[in-house]
């Protein structure tokens, strides 16, 4: 394969496109679910295919295809040229790259067990024992039970007509648990996720008491809290709120081509402090098997840990090679793609808040009457606006300094730029583990995050009563 | 044409040689173009040829899927065996009954177009150009973003049953996002346009539109906590619609996770709120006489007067359940809604606004409930405050918050007028006294 993505840019070089690069794929997966005492869905699928993209006078194209012989990938190419080609008329901001050394290199991923060559029903058998355990913990509550287990294997050659021929084999493996418990006409669910870049030995890894049975008893125990308070309220964040507020909030908008088309709200505040002094932001595809590391992104470039704001300043963005060129910087390993079937775009990899100096109890000390937001679910941002949702999957109250009665699940809503300045007090204590995948642009990409227990001076919680 | 359907056949007979007891293949070719908009700008224009196999096999009901891309004797043997060893694998499922069984009726019109299949993307090109200079022509300084495209395929479904349909179908639509700033003020909004057919779009406007649109959002204002009237317009309306059409999956009530179990047959929401689902309608974006599993789609009340009157079932749910298949599945064992129709009003949506004291006028999202609890908790990223009958400023940072039915009981309007996108109807509900969250 390596030769013939050589080969597909050679071409390219042969119809006069200034830059072109080809992304050759193969990959196949098997997913198997339970669902109340049955693993009675499993199935398996394989995907191959190219994506070849060309920059001819300004203007990209893009073409892919699913068939891997020689003579259809020359075909895909003309009709990216083609495309390109036509398009010209209307580009007022012509495509660019910037200029760097090609990359060469390999990218292997360090498992123990290839999910491959673990049968169906050892996958099945260990999945259901989360499932039993759950059941067995937490009794007769609960009323569906959802154990949803996936794996998947993926080959691809990047190559590129500055020279990078970059070769990536990733193996990621996920289980996730999803519990209804229903009391009266009362019906509360919980779900727990654990993925990372491993082979099977991850399922051997995971306590139920830590995945399965907490997503039981939580469901279970949400049955007795209550709706949230409507109104502004000083909250503290759990450590996955915080990693909604990290990624949603300020990661989008640190994507450069949002800045570059001036959707951002961090355009033109590069160096500029834009947060409390106590936030350090980071994003880092560097992490050992994070779900959302890599070691070269998919324009071949090397990840790197990239500083977003420290001590407050924001410092830096992420960066393709095109969103490089055109604010005159390097690339730093942020263009991503969902499959050879999707262009690169900018995207977040592991992004978290680093920890601070307060215990968590400190935290929530001065607030009189506020809540705190547990179990992170979701969220989204409009970057133009910086305006944001975050989902609480569960909550306390804090009365007097202290957490009081359980709550249900709840979304809160902010601006970035007023959220990030109103921080006042960060912990010690440090967690990143909501991995699941980001969209954006119509694609989805693994990625994690996470922070410490963060206290906002006021946010806007979606409640169900007026205070 | 022959080629997809002899193919979905020849797997369909090898699953069954290996052991599958039921077996449904669907096999497909795809063609997409899409001109990309960035920054006032094309961005990119691309083209993705696609083909694949899918392959579902049963043995005692449990049921292995495989899916491949490759589409040839080869890979359609070798997938079908593999499907039929993963249905072996799986464990048995007493629940199900039966795939389909064939039911001849005539095809909806005006699925597909040939004029949509062979544009060229020249035409995409032009019409995403022109879509900037109508964005450009209503604020010189919008940045434009979204793109135009075409979607065309042809698939062909077999099973062990009996099954064996063909179909064509296109699509071509476009969306916009426009964002505008006047200073450190931003506002911004979206549309789109889809069809099945060339005279059912008007693409070249959709910049303009956004961006006529977006220019109302600026000068957002918070507005207060306080319990008010909502007034849904088409796009606020149709998600809540869908929200309540899936929620009405007979999968996810059958699994007591949904927050419509056990409400079959009772008032779940105001009398002002009939939804049809109707799969029958021609050109619809939703249409097709079959379902993904080639079951033949009725026409479902799904909320009658308020009454919660039928849920949407596919094969195994249907057979689960011991009732007839209203033809809802799609190729991969889920549950879709198809085309919604809720029963108009009599009010206009004009009318309805001038009769609101105090209100939030949501123009798009908002409302999304827990699917298992039913409790909303959601933001409104576009709406207006409604007071003494006339919006009067956009608002930000606004949410709203309460129970599902405990808000739906109070529509008390659906308008006579409405957006409709093909086979879809979109009109403005209003529902009193909701709980919205702002500052103060």
């Amino acid at each position: 394969m390596k030769e013939l993505a050589q080969v597909l840019c050679d071409e390219a070089r042969k119809r006069s496109c200034s830059f072109a690069d080809v992304r050759l794929q193969e990959s196949e997966g098997t997913s198997i679910l339970v669902q109340d005492g049955r693993a009675d869905k499993v199935s398996a699928s394989k995907r191959h295919g190219a994506g070849l993209r060309v920059l001819v006078d300004g203007a990209w194209g893009f073409a892919t295809t699913n068939r891997l012989e020689k003579r259809t990938l020359l075909a895909a190419l003309e009709q990216a040229v083609s495309l390109a080609r036509g398009s010209k008329e209307y580009v007022a901001d012509p495509g660019a790259v910037a200029q760097v050394p090609p990359t060469c290199g390999e990218e292997h991923t360090s498992i123990k067990k290839d999910p491959r060559r673990v049968s169906i029903r050892e996958k099945a058998a260990k999945i259901r024992q989360f499932e039993e355990s759950a059941l067995k913990a937490a009794g007769q509550k609960i009323v569906n039970s959802v154990l949803s287990y996936g794996d998947s294997v993926v080959q691809e050659i990047i190559a590129n007509t500055s020279g990078t021929l970059v070769e990536r084999h990733t193996v990621r493996t996920s289980v996730s648990a999803t519990m209804t418990a229903l009391e009266g006409e009362l019906r509360q669910t919980d779900h727990e996720r654990k993925a990372q870049i491993s082979g099977f030995e991850l399922l051997e890894e995971i306590s139920p008491e830590e995945f399965s049975i907490r997503a039981a008893h939580k469901a279970t125990q949400l049955l007795s809290a209550k709706p949230a308070p409507a109104g502004s309220f000083p909250v503290v964040f759990h450590p996955s709120i915080t990693g909604l507020l990290v990624h949603e909030a300020l990661g989008h908008n640190a994507e450069a081509d949002h800045v570059w088309t001036g959707e951002s709200i961090l355009e033109g505040k590069l160096g500029e402090k834009i947060a409390s002094a106590l936030v350090t932001i980071v994003d880092d595809p560097t992490i050992s098997n994070s779900y959302g590391s890599y070691k070269y992104d998919s324009e071949g470039t090397p990840s790197q840990r990239c500083i977003l704001i420290e001590k407050g300043v924001l410092k830096g963005f992420l960066h393709s090679l095109e969103t490089a060129s055109k604010f005159g910087t390097s690339p730093n390993g942020s263009a991503r793609a969902q499959n050879y079937a999707y262009c690169p775009v900018v995207r977040m990899s592991n992004t978290f808040m680093e920890p601070g100096p307060a215990a968590f109890e400190e935290i929530v000390k001065p607030i009189e009457r506020g809540i705190f937001l547990d179990h992170g679910q979701w969220g989204y941002v409009f970057v133009e606006r910086g305006q944001y949702t975050c989902h609480a999957g569960s909550g306390r109250m804090i009365e007097h300094g202290r957490l009081g009665e359980p709550l249900r699940d709840v979304s809160v809503a902010g601006l970035t730029l007023e959220t990030l300045k109103d921080i006042e007090a960060i912990s010690s204590d440090f967690e990143m583990d909501m991995p699941g995948h980001c969209g954006k642009a119509g694609q989805g990409v693994p990625v994690n995050t996470g922070g410490p227990y963060v206290r906002v001076k006021s946010l806007i919680v979606g409640g169900q009563s007026g205070d | 044409m022959a080629k997809l359907l002899e193919m979905a056949s020849l797997a369909c007979e090898v699953a069954k040689s290996e052991g599958a007891e039921w077996v449904q293949v669907t096999a497909s070719e795809s063609l997409d173009i899409f001109v990309e908009l960035a920054k006032s700008s094309l961005k990119a224009a691309s083209a993705a040829a696609g083909q694949g196999l899918s392959i579902r096999a049963f043995v005692k009901g449990g049921l292995g899927s495989v899916s491949t891309e490759a589409l040839n004797e080869r890979a359609c043997r070798k997938a079908a065996k593999e499907a039929a060893q993963m249905a072996s694998a799986a464990e048995p499922d007493p629940d199900f009954v039966a795939l389909p069984s064939p039911e001849d009726a005539e095809e909806v019109e005006g699925l597909f177009d040939d004029r949509i299949a062979g544009l060229p993307s020249e035409k995409l090109v032009e019409v995403a150009g022109r879509n900037i200079e109508g964005a450009e022509s209503v604020f010189g300084e919008v940045i434009l973003s979204g793109g135009v495209g075409l979607h065309s395929a042809h698939s062909a479904l077999a099973n062990s049953a009996g099954v064996r349909r063909e179909r064509k179908s296109t699509f071509l639509g476009a969306s916009t996002f426009a964002v505008v700033k006047q200073g450190s003020d931003v506002g911004s909004f979206y549309d789109f346009d889809y069809g099945r057919r060339l005279e059912d779009v008007a693409l070249e406007e959709l910049g303009a539109k956004a961006t006529r649109q977006a220019l109302t959002f600026l000068g957002a204002r918070h507005p207060q906590t306080r319990r008010m009237a909502l007034v849904l317009g088409p796009l606020a309306s149709f998600g809540l619609l869908r929200t309540l059409a899936y929620s009405a999956s007979a999968e996810g009530i059958q699994r007591k996770r949904s927050f419509l179990t056990d409400m079959r047959g009772k008032q779940i929401v105001s009398e002002h709120l009939t939804i049809i689902d109707d799969g029958f309608i021609p050109r619809g974006l939703y249409s097709g006489t079959y379902d993904g599993e080639g079951a033949l789609r009725r026409r479902v009340k799904i909320i009658d007067k308020g009454v919660f009157a039928d849920l949407l079932h596919n094969s195994y749910t249907a057979g689960k359940a011991g009732e007839p298949n209203n033809g809802h599945g799609t190729s991969g064992g889920g549950i879709s809604a198809t085309n919604l129709r809720p029963e108009l009003g009599k009010m206009s949506a004009e009318d309805i606004i001038k009769d609101t004291e105090e209100g939030l006028y949501i123009n798009m999202g908002g409302l999304g409930p827990n699917p298992a609890s039913g409790d909303v908790s959601a933001s409104v990223d576009f709406g207006f405050k409604i007071e003494n009958g006339r919006l009067v400023f956009p608002v930000i940072n606004a949410m709203v918050g309460g129970h599902i039915f405990e808000i739906l009981k109070k529509i008390d309007a659906v308008s006579s007028d409405y957006r409709e996108e093909p086979g879809n109807i979109m009109p403005t509900i209003r529902i009193q006294d909701v709980q919205v969250v702002g500052k103060g």
